[in-house]
């Protein structure tokens, strides 16, 4: 058996019994998630409209990690609105800071990589530049809005009776807490996923203004940035949205 | 209240001279260049090896230099680059380049994009301080000298080259999550049953991950297309699994320990077993969306490649193995961390908040 298979049963017998039937739920929402971008990387490289792929997907991937992974309608509506609206900003974002570091394609430390694939395959890599920041963000910032929304209504379902400005409140300490993780899975996610990179930079002693102004590095540190901005703006939407829904 | 506008005035306004400050400095090793004007010279039609048609661009770029021994003088120079901008890219005017002249002849290195680093970081640090107000400076704080540790992990791990990975990156992430939890939540319960559930899961959660990895030989991991090895890949693949359990692991641990917490201050006679529900309720409702963050980082970053191996003719099985399969693996074993930390933060929970407190 591979390691792969058998990590796979290993999660999903994990989920089984500990989600339960949500657990299932949840382990289906990461196998559609990896086929959507799987199918995005083929739409892509048959030449499909780059931007009508993202406008498309991008709602899709939300819909399937927050109504497949979150087991509450009422958590998962309110997850999904204020995700939504935090997406759209952060894209945006993502496009005026993406032209002002003109950082397309791929750094110069894949050369190796790159030997036998064409340099010249007719696809706009700075548009998929763009796709991978959003990609990246999406899942920081739909967590952060179910974390927030699940534990601002399982708090309302506990104290019926809690009053407005304690309501705020109590958001505003979950909201903390979340923000200060939610910031630190992105920073240790970015590390474990550019640990390799860091360590080529150390061993080939590049100095900060270089490694300020490499390509790479821009690319990876605004999608860490872009992030954690996405999370931040979470905080604030959703408990305005959590607040201001009359059924719960 | 008005403290904080000040405050986000000062930060404001430190963070536009920092920024032009960067944008115009010329002070640097390499030599500083303004492109003052582009001209478009020839847009050729080009078919690569697998019949996908590219435009080639020539564009001639005028120079003026800032800064060393040049400074002052223009030059001017080709550069052609495919409209795909895979490796080389177009140049537009204003951009300020890093170059290299030797004997009049001069070639772009790099672009300067320092200035829009530092630009992203006031950006991130203003938007911190108007909507959370003081703990923006935990935030601030805990991301530098989590970054400085890091670099001395870095640095350890280079003198070893890659021996005693696991060592290594599990003691870092012990450090992390101490210091990260000490400068968020300062010493209390509700930070000592946080600390002490990430930690349980991620050794938990690493160990299992790893017995099924030598249980299975490791068969099928392509250590070969870890990408910018410099020492051993597969310690390098080790060390990301290992930060990235981390991250997923200290999250939910305080999503659930402080939901929980909540529930327990406005009802202290919670029993155990509403709590397990609770807890549970909670973790199901975060376990998805948060496999689903660290899944979507690691898949995001192989994109480009995955797209270039399918566009050029490579099999899907053979692109899969090359580009995405280690993504793959590493948000396996975080998933496993992430839904084994659902019983360990709930535990954690019932033991410091619950227990503890009831015998004070």
């Amino acid at each position: 058996m591979s390691t792969m298979l058998a990590l796979l049963l290993t999660l999903l017998i994990l989920m089984i019994l500990i989600g339960g039937a949500a657990g299932i739920k949840s382990y289906l929402s990461i196998i559609i998630n990896f086929c959507l971008v799987f199918l995005v990387a083929l739409l892509i490289s048959w030449g499909a409209n780059i931007i009508l792929t993202a406008a498309c997907f991008v709602p899709l991937k939300l819909l399937t990690i927050i109504y497949l992974g979150t087991h509450d309608t009422r958590i998962a509506d309110k997850s999904f609105l204020s995700s939504f609206s935090v997406t759209v900003i952060i894209v945006l974002l993502i496009l005026l800071f993406n032209f002002l570091a003109q950082t397309p394609g791929i750094g110069e430390q894949a050369g190796e990589d790159l030997i036998g694939l064409s340099d010249g395959p007719g696809l706009g890599f700075a548009a998929i530049g763009v796709i991978v920041a959003v990609f990246s963000t999406l899942g920081a910032i739909s967590e952060a809005a179910v974390a927030m929304s699940a534990g601002l209504i399982e708090l309302k379902h506990q104290n019926e009776d809690l009053s407005a400005l304690k309501f705020y409140q109590s958001g505003l300490n979950i909201g903390e807490d979340i923000l200060g993780t939610a910031v630190n899975t992105i920073l240790f996610g970015f590390f474990g996923s550019f640990l390799a990179l860091f360590i080529w930079y150390t061993r080939l002693n590049y100095t900060v203004s270089q490694i300020l102004n490499d390509k790479l590095f821009a690319q990876e540190f605004l999608i860490m940035c872009y992030s954690i901005i996405g999370v931040l703006l979470v905080i604030p939407l959703t408990t305005f949205v959590v607040a201001h829904s009359k059924k719960i | 209240m008005k403290k904080k506008y000040w405050l986000s005035l000062v930060v404001l306004l430190v963070g536009i001279c920092a920024v032009l400050f960067t944008y115009f400095n010329t002070n640097y090793q390499a030599t500083i260049a303004v492109i003052t004007h582009v001209e478009q010279l020839d847009d050729v039609k080009v078919k690569d090896q697998y019949d996908d048609t590219d435009h080639e661009i020539t564009q001639q770029l005028t120079l003026r230099v800032l800064n060393h021994q040049h400074q002052g003088k223009n030059y001017t120079l080709k550069n052609t680059y495919e409209k795909s901008q895979l490796q080389d890219q177009k140049y537009h005017q204003y951009q300020r380049v890093f170059v290299q002249i030797r004997r009049n002849q001069v070639s772009i290195s790099n672009v300067k994009r320092d200035w829009v680093i530092v630009l992203i970081i006031f950006t991130l640090a203003l938007l911190m301080m108007i909507l959370i107000g003081n703990k923006a400076w935990l935030v601030l704080a805990s991301l530098i000298l989590n970054s400085v540790i890091f670099y001395a992990v870095i640095r350890f791990d280079i003198q070893k080259n890659g021996a005693g990975t696991i060592t290594i990156y599990s003691l870092a992430a012990i450090i992390f999550a101490t210091v990260s939890f000490l400068l968020y939540q300062g010493i209390h319960q509700k930070m000592l049953a946080m600390l002490t559930s990430t930690i349980v899961a991620l050794l938990l959660s690493f160990g299992l991950s790893y017995l099924i990895m030598r249980l299975t030989n490791e068969k099928g991991i392509t250590y070969m297309a870890v990408e910018y090895a410099t020492q051993s890949p597969r310690s390098l693949f080790i060390g990301q699994t290992l930060l990235g359990v981390l991250g997923a692991v200290m999250d939910e641990s305080t999503d659930i320990v402080s939901s929980l917490s909540e529930i327990i201050y406005h009802n202290p006679r919670i029993t155990g077993q509403q709590l397990w529900q609770s807890g549970r309720a909670i973790g199901q409702e975060i376990m998805g969306p948060l496999i689903n963050v660290l899944f979507l980082i690691f898949m995001a970053d192989a994109l480009p490649m995955t797209i270039l191996y399918l566009r050029n003719n490579n099999a899907i099985a053979y692109t899969f193995e090359y580009t995405l399969s280690l993504g793959v693996l590493q948000s396996l074993i975080s998933a496993i961390g992430i839904v084994l930390t659902v019983p360990t933060a709930t535990l954690c929970a019932y033991y410091f908040l619950v227990k503890r407190e009831a015998s004070k």
